[in-house]
């Protein structure tokens, strides 16, 4: 996968991710009741409950701003310290989602579809992210490697330089 | 074409050399290049290391601030049990009770609140929104709230009805409130099978001026199992699936379905009172 599909991949993934977290944000602040597919609600539940705040912050708008700044690391211009923001920030976005799955599934008892909807996307975010960063600008070291090649010219032993002239 | 074969093999001779020569310092690029970037991957792999430990460390930080979970089981006439005591008294203390209810009888509202004693949310619910209620609505004779039971947290019906019909039987002493407003405040963690006989009893115990013998006696009327079968048959009327869930009414009038905003905030809960009580 080339560094560009790689980032145009993340950079829709995390569009997903402004769009699920802003529909959360608007259920807390609207008062209003989520759809949910799973019988008795526990989405609503779930989202009224003391947990869909942190510090009277509520979650769904910590996660809508993760969401935006995780975009803003992926449309800074591409680099080192880019790569390691969108891999921290996404390793950061996974942690968060872990702890509100485990306040879901052993504390409240209650699985919320758009939670888990939000907690699978941060997870493929983090891998990739990790992925990106661990193997670094693989477009630098493919120009550099093209580059190096024309510098060396044509080799003796190849076909080009066997033809006639 | 002349053909010059001394200055060829002159040639060949020296290109054998440059090639060697070139093929040796790219071997050495090679493994400039290998060094550099093990480096590099090493470097990128202690900043995950870092990110990874400094991310595990928030996790645990909000876990501990936000509070752990589950709660203990509280022994009759510790510490903690004497808090519950005294909140619960001081929150439904003086307000008359009768059976399942909690307020004047001649209120002219009735909020009906369907739970499970074994509920977390209902457990938020009564210690977040519903003490503010109590305070402006029931303690000012407006408003009178009916306990009713639903099962959805339990996860033995039989549990679910031994707990429910013990608490409708401290009702036959008018103590219902307190049996309930004690066990959401002691309440264990979900599905770890907490709610046994001496648990119950050790809340009765905790229930003040509550005979533990006309207690005992009244968990054995089938009136009691009968109410918990009909507030069943209740909210599979009006189509409730979860807990808590509300009906709101004039007194003596059919509830209807009520959809709070938050289990800790009254907000909506005022909105619905203030609205029946003007019309």
């Amino acid at each position: 996968m080339s560094a560009r599909a790689l980032r145009v991949t993340l950079i829709v993934l995390a569009a997903v991710g402004i769009a699920l977290a802003g529909y959360l944000t608007y259920v807390h602040y609207s008062g209003t009741t989520p759809p949910c597919s799973i019988k008795g609600n526990p989405c609503s539940q779930v989202q009224k409950s003391r947990y869909s705040e942190l510090a009277g912050v509520p979650v769904a708008l910590i996660g809508l701003l993760g969401y935006i700044v995780i975009l803003g690391s992926l449309l800074a211009s591409e680099g080192e310290r880019a790569r390691f923001a969108t891999m921290a920030l996404t390793l950061g976005g996974l942690g968060f989602s872990a702890y509100l799955t485990y306040r879901e599934v052993f504390t409240l008892h209650k699985i919320c579809e758009w939670c888990v909807g939000s907690a699978v996307l941060m997870t493929i975010m983090m891998c990739l992210s990790v992925w990106r960063f661990l193997r670094g600008d693989v477009d630098a070291q493919a120009r550099a490697a093209q580059a190096l090649a024309e510098l060396d010219g044509p080799q003796p032993d190849t076909p080009a330089a066997a033809l006639p002239g | 074409m002349s053909q010059r074969p001394g200055v060829d093999l002159d040639d060949e001779a020296d290109l054998t050399r440059k090639q060697r020569r070139e093929q040796a310092r790219e071997q050495r690029k090679a493994l400039e290049e290998e060094a550099a970037s093990s480096a590099k991957r090493k470097a990128r792999l202690a900043q995950l290391g870092i990110v990874v430990a400094a991310v595990v460390a928030a996790i645990v930080v909000i876990l501990i601030a936000t509070g752990g979970g589950g709660t203990k089981k509280v022994a009759p006439h510790s510490a903690e049990a004497n808090q519950t005591v005294a909140a619960v008294n001081t929150l439904i203390g003086g307000i008359p009770q009768s059976g399942n209810t909690l307020g004047n009888p001649n209120a002219p509202v009735t909020m009906q609140y369907f739970g499970d004693l074994e509920c977390p949310i209902c457990k938020e619910f009564t210690l977040g929104a519903l003490p503010a209620i109590i305070q402006k609505w029931v303690r000012t004779g407006k408003v009178k709230i009916e306990y009713r039971s639903m099962e959805t947290a339990t996860r033995e019906q039989e549990v679910f009805k031994t707990q429910q019909i013990a608490a409708l039987a401290a009702g036959k002493q008018q103590k219902m409130w307190n049996f309930i407003e004690t066990f959401y405040h002691e309440q264990g963690e979900e599905g770890s099978g907490y709610v046994t006989e001496s648990y119950l009893r050790g809340l009765a115990q905790q229930v003040p001026g509550l005979d533990l013998t006309t207690w005992t006696s009244a968990r054995e009327e089938p009136a009691l199992a009968n109410q918990i079968a009909a507030d069943a048959q209740a909210a599979n009327n009006v189509g409730f699936t979860g807990t808590p869930s509300f009906l709101f009414g004039k007194s003596g009038e059919a509830g209807k379905k009520f959809e709070y905003s938050s289990l800790t905030d009254p907000s909506s809960f005022n909105e619905a009172i203030a609205k029946l009580l003007k019309g």
